[in-house]
This record gives C-alpha cells, sequence and structure tokens, in this order.
C-alpha cells in the first residue's frame, strides 16, 4: 500500500516537473495561456468536489466566492498600487470574505435538505450578483474594468508558475484535508448524513467546515483568474461559473481530487477546440449544448465520471474475486 | 392613491406570473419529491414558443394554446428521458434537472437565434382604462385575471374531482395510493405535463408584459419561483398563490420606493422563513 502511494506520488511530480518545464521549452503563447486557464479552473472544480464529491452536497453558488476573489484581487490592485505585496494581500483578503460569507451562509442554510440548500445557493449568488451589477462605483458593473498587474507577471511564464505552483499546493493540502480525521467525517456525512449524526457527530459543523474551505480555496482561483485577464466584470459571478466547476467536477469524476483537474483540461480543451470549429458549423457557437448533453449522459451512466469509471475498473480487475457460490456457507461461518 | 393602485396591479400581475411557475414546481415537488431545475428553461420556452405562435398566427389564443402544448410536449419528454432514470436520488435528480435546463436555454438560442424578441401585445388587450385619475393596464389586468382563473380551476380539479383526490392522497403518501391500486407513475406523468404546460403558459403571458423575450429569462423567473415555493410551503397550491403574490407586491413596492433592495427583499423574506419556519408558511397536508 504504501508502495503504491509513493509510486502515484512520483507519476504526480514527473507530470508538475514536466508542466513547470513546458515554458521554457515551448514558447506557444496559446499553450501557456491555455494551461494557465487549466490550472486555475483545476483549482475551482477541486474546491467544488470537496462540496460535491466528498460531503455530498450540491453548492449553485460558487461562483460568488470565485468573483468575490477575482474582485478583491482586481479592485485592490486598481485603487491601490499594482505591485506584488498588494497582489498577496488581495489574495488573504479575498479568502477572509470568501470565508466569512460562506461561513455565515453555510449556518444559515445547511441545515436544510439538499434540494433547499442548492436553491438558496442559487439565489444568494444570484443576489450577490445582482449587488455586483447595480454598485457600479466599485464594481463597473456588466461592462467591468481593466486593471495593471504587478510588473513580475507581465512576463506569462512567471505567472504560469505561480499558478501551477498553486495548484500543487491547493492539490496537497485538500488531499490532506480529505484524508484526515476532518476529512473522514466529511465523506461519512456523504455516505449517511442520519448515520454519521446518530454516531454522535454534530455534522452541521463538519458541513460548514467544509463549505468555508472550498469557499476560500474558489476565491484564491478567483484571485488568480483576475490577474490572468487583467480584467473583471460580472461575468465572474454567474451562473457559468458555477457550471464549469459542475461540469469539470463530474466529467473529471466526483470523490477524487486529481478527477477534477482532468475534467477542468477535458472542458477547457474542448472549449478552445470548439469554439475554434464555429466558422465551420455555426452550431458550435452553441458549443456549451454539447456539453449539457454530455453531463446528462455522465450523471445517468457513468456518474464516477472519467478517473472514477477508470479506477472502478483497475479495482475490478485487481480484485477478481472467484464466483462464490452464495448457498454455501462462507468459511467465516463454518469456523465459528 | 393612483400610485399605489398602480403598483398594486404591478405586483399582482408579476405576482401571478411567478405563481404560474411556482404552481407547477410546487405541485411536481410535492407529489413526486422531485425538485425540478430545468422549470425555468419550460417556461422561457413557453414565451419564445407564445411569440413565434402570435407571429405565425398573429392570433393570440392560439399562441397561448401553442405554448400550453409546447410545455405539456417538453414535459413529457423531461419525464421520460430526464427525470424517470434518477428517481428517489435528490443529488442526481438536482444535478440533472440543471443540466437539462442548460440543454434548453441553448436550444432556444439554436431555434430562435441568440438575441432577444421583441414580443407584441394582442390589441385587444392593449392600451389601457382610465377610471378618474388612475390608468389601468388592460393587460396586467387580463394576467391578473387569468392567474385567478387558473388558481380556481386548479383548486377545483384538487378537491372535487377524482384525479384530484387522487394527486392529494399521492402527496400525503405514494405507496398508500400505490398500494390501492393506482398507477402513480402515470399520474406523476401527467402531473409533470401539467406542472411544465403552466410553466410554459406563464411564459408565453410573460412575453406581451415585459415586450421582450430572451434565453436567460427562465432563470430569473425560476429563482423567484424557487423563492415563492419556499416561502409558501413546498407541495401547497394556495401557499405558492400567497407566496407568489407577496412577493410580486414586494418587488414592485420595493422596485418603486427602494430600488436598491428589490431583489434583497425576497431574499430577506426567504430568510426569515426558513429560520421561523423552515417547512414554509403552508404546509402540504390537508
Amino acid at each position: 500500500m504504501k508502495n503504491k502511494f509513493q509510486v502515484n506520488n512520483a507519476i504526480l511530480l514527473v507530470l508538475v516537473a514536466a508542466l513547470a518545464v513546458f515554458p521554457f521549452v515551448s514558447d506557444s503563447r496559446t499553450w501557456t495561456i491555455l494551461l494557465t486557464q487549466i490550472f486555475i479552473f483545476s483549482i475551482l472544480a477541486m474546491s467544488y468536489d470537496l462540496l460535491l464529491g466528498y460531503t455530498g452536497i450540491v453548492s449553485f453558488g460558487h461562483a460568488m466566492f470565485f468573483g468575490m476573489g477575482a474582485y478583491a484581487t482586481a479592485i485592490m490592485l486598481n485603487r491601490l498600487e499594482p505591485t506584488l505585496s498588494v497582489f498577496f494581500l488581495s489574495i488573504a483578503v479575498g479568502m477572509v470574505i470568501a470565508g466569512v460569507i460562506s461561513f455565515l451562509i453555510g449556518l444559515l442554510t445547511l441545515r436544510l435538505k439538499s434540494h433547499f440548500f442548492a436553491m438558496l445557493t442559487l439565489a444568494v449568488s444570484g443576489l450577490f450578483l445582482v449587488l455586483a451589477e447595480k454598485w457600479r462605483t466599485l464594481t463597473h458593473g456588466n461592462d467591468g474594468f481593466t486593471f495593471r498587474a504587478p510588473e513580475f507577471f507581465k512576463d506569462r511564464m512567471m505567472f504560469y508558475l505561480l499558478v501551477l505552483a498553486c495548484l500543487v499546493l491547493v492539490y496537497f493540502f485538500l488531499r490532506r484535508f480529505v484524508h484526515s480525521p476532518l476529512g473522514r467525517v466529511l465523506i461519512a456525512v456523504r455516505e449517511n448524513e442520519q448515520r454519521t449524526k446518530s454516531l454522535g457527530f454534530q455534522t452541521l459543523h463538519y458541513k460548514v467546515i467544509a463549505s468555508v474551505v472550498a469557499g476560500v480555496v474558489a476565491s484564491l482561483a478567483g484571485s488568480l483568474y483576475a490577474i490572468s485577464l487583467r480584467f473583471v466584470n460580472t461575468s465572474v459571478l454567474t451562473m457559468d461559473i458555477t457550471l464549469d466547476a459542475l461540469l469539470m467536477t463530474i466529467i473529471g469524476g466526483v470523490g477524487t481530487l486529481i478527477g477534477p483537474i482532468i475534467g477542468a483540461g477535458v472542458i477547457e480543451l474542448a472549449q478552445h477546440y470548439l469554439s475554434g470549429l464555429a466558422k465551420e458549423h455555426p452550431i458550435f457557437e452553441r458549443w456549451i449544448i454539447f456539453f449539457g448533453i454530455i453531463y446528462i449522459l455522465a450523471v445517468i451512466f457513468f456518474p464516477k465520471g472519467i478517473l472514477g469509471t477508470i479506477q472502478y475498473a483497475f479495482w475490478k480487475q485487481k480484485n477478481k474475486i472467484p464466483k462464490v457460490d452464495v448457498a454455501a456457507p462462507s468459511r467465516k461461518e463454518l469456523t465459528k | 392613491m393612483e400610485l399605489i393602485i398602480n403598483l398594486l396591479i404591478n405586483g399582482l400581475a408579476t405576482g401571478m406570473l411567478i405563481f404560474l411557475l411556482a404552481a407547477g414546481l410546487t405541485l411536481i415537488f410535492g407529489l413526486m419529491d422531485v425538485l425540478n431545475f430545468a422549470h425555468g428553461g419550460l417556461f422561457a420556452w413557453g414565451a419564445f414558443s407564445g411569440v413565434w405562435f402570435y407571429g405565425l398566427t398573429n392570433s393570440f389564443t392560439i399562441a397561448i394554446i401553442g405554448a400550453i402544448l409546447t410545455g405539456a410536449v417538453l414535459g413529457f419528454i423531461t419525464e421520460k428521458i430526464i427525470i424517470k432514470p434518477v428517481y428517489g436520488n435528490h443529488i442526481q435528480q438536482i444535478l440533472i434537472t440543471l443540466g437539462f435546463m442548460i440543454v434548453l436555454s441553448e436550444m432556444l438560442k439554436v431555434v430562435f437565434g441568440p438575441n432577444q424578441i421583441a414580443a407584441k401585445t394582442p390589441p385587444l388587450l392593449s392600451g389601457s382604462w382610465e377610471i378618474g385619475d388612475v390608468i389601468i393596464i388592460k393587460y396586467r389586468l387580463f394576467i391578473i385575471v387569468v392567474g385567478f382563473l387558473v388558481f380556481g380551476v386548479f383548486q377545483f380539479i384538487l378537491k372535487r374531482t377524482k384525479i384530484g383526490l387522487i394527486v392529494r392522497a399521492g402527496v400525503m403518501n405514494k405507496e398508500m395510493v400505490q398500494a390501492l391500486g393506482i398507477n402513480i407513475k402515470q399520474v406523476f406523468l401527467y402531473v409533470f405535463m401539467v406542472g411544465a404546460a403552466l410553466a410554459a403558459l406563464g411564459g408565453a403571458l410573460m412575453a406581451p408584459y415585459s415586450g421582450v423575450v430572451y434565453a436567460e429569462m427562465g432563470m430569473e423567473f425560476a429563482i423567484l419561483a424557487f423563492i415563492v415555493v419556499v416561502i409558501g410551503g413546498m407541495g401547497s397550491f394556495p401557499g405558492s398563490l400567497l407566496a407568489a403574490i407577496l412577493v410580486g407586491l414586494a418587488g414592485s413596492f420595493m422596485a418603486y420606493y427602494v430600488p436598491a433592495l428589490s431583489l434583497a427583499v425576497n431574499m430577506m423574506l426567504m430568510a426569515i422563513v426558513l429560520i421561523f419556519r423552515p417547512q414554509g408558511l403552508f404546509t402540504a397536508k390537508g
């Protein structure tokens, strides 16, 4: 078991090293930008999976935390000076705001059943979108505003490396988190909340913690996203962002951390190529329709997603249990 | 006085439109334990098809009937393909109906084009009456009348007919109804179709009211309908009417007096209801 763990880690390290070296080897600007985008959405999707895959809560308001991070960074870099220290400060501010808001919302709404929670998060994030659109002095509404990124990020490569570093850090942090005793309780909540409760766990507390951690990580993704565009408008708060995170998580594989990263890669690449195909046939302008259909099929037929399905196949192969005659008494019963 | 009457009529008209959407949502939830996130998509389809039929035939009656039929057909497809495989699994239901919502609203853009379409009010219902100082816009009054009519008809069906009895019994205890020899799955399908048709009717009535139809309107109204369903109590038909009127009135008065808070007021209403009465103002029983 330990050995397998190390092998997995080694593979990951090699992959990360390859990705880190990539911008030095290739000077394709498109790919650097695309990969940066994939990393940012991987962070977002992982944070979403903490809720959907690990705790079993469906939130439709994840975009609001993403948007908080994006706006915190954009506004602070715009109002104060565009330096690195302000950038890091803005990330911290975004995280704190997202943490506090997700704590309050979680405390109010996580007591409710899944339906109500999903609906309420949808409504609250709609409220934040309206707020951002109306509070024009701060956000410039739907028109948005551009801002200057710190000098340090003028070089796309530096930013690429920073985002990659964030991705790796978030991955290891979340992996530690879900493997901690606290994470185990979250999984128990997903499997059977009633039973977890009757085992003496105050499940509300655990769910609130999960939603705060997810909100804070999503805010980090938002901050990075704002820098990558050097522009922010209310689109960072729209349902589309939540849907992206949802699609990435579902298609990649719920309940894993690598799954959302794979999902982010698949979706961003597909989006890139499909919108390129729009010249061939206008239906590709509505590429999201394909995702919608794939997503529905995935929910019905592959609820485990890409990674989950592969893992399951491996697991089945490895644990090839010889067919047991059900009628025959098992060994345990015989030795009793 | 004139202002207050106008705000009242505006609020009631909006409330009725929300009610048409919320009524289907609440019945479907009460009976089938399914929260249909695609309901807003059905609403938007109703609006677009209503405008399309009106442009084609120039008859508002046909436009309404066309929209209702579109809604029923879409409801049939939704129930058969989308909802049926995931009965009993809440998380999958939420995910899949939301996915279908995306497909529905993108399909709208494929079929009718991505831009918003202008909707005309039929000549018979356009214009307004002047009673003293008060100007009453005819179309708004029409919406209110239709809303109450729908409520009356459905209340009659639910309370006085056999099918209504089955539906009400199903809301209380599905297994028992099944055990008494009624094909509850069939009832599910019909209720779903009726709910979808109501949503589409709401959409078709909405189109001339707002003057334009656009694909995103489904989601906007769906959020209001969710709020209404939560406030009114999941599964309660009269509850959804009262809550819809409440939300409509609160929206129209706030939009005039405190415009910045017009959406927030609904959220606050919902938050208060959820904290003090999580089951909603009305319960489904009885």
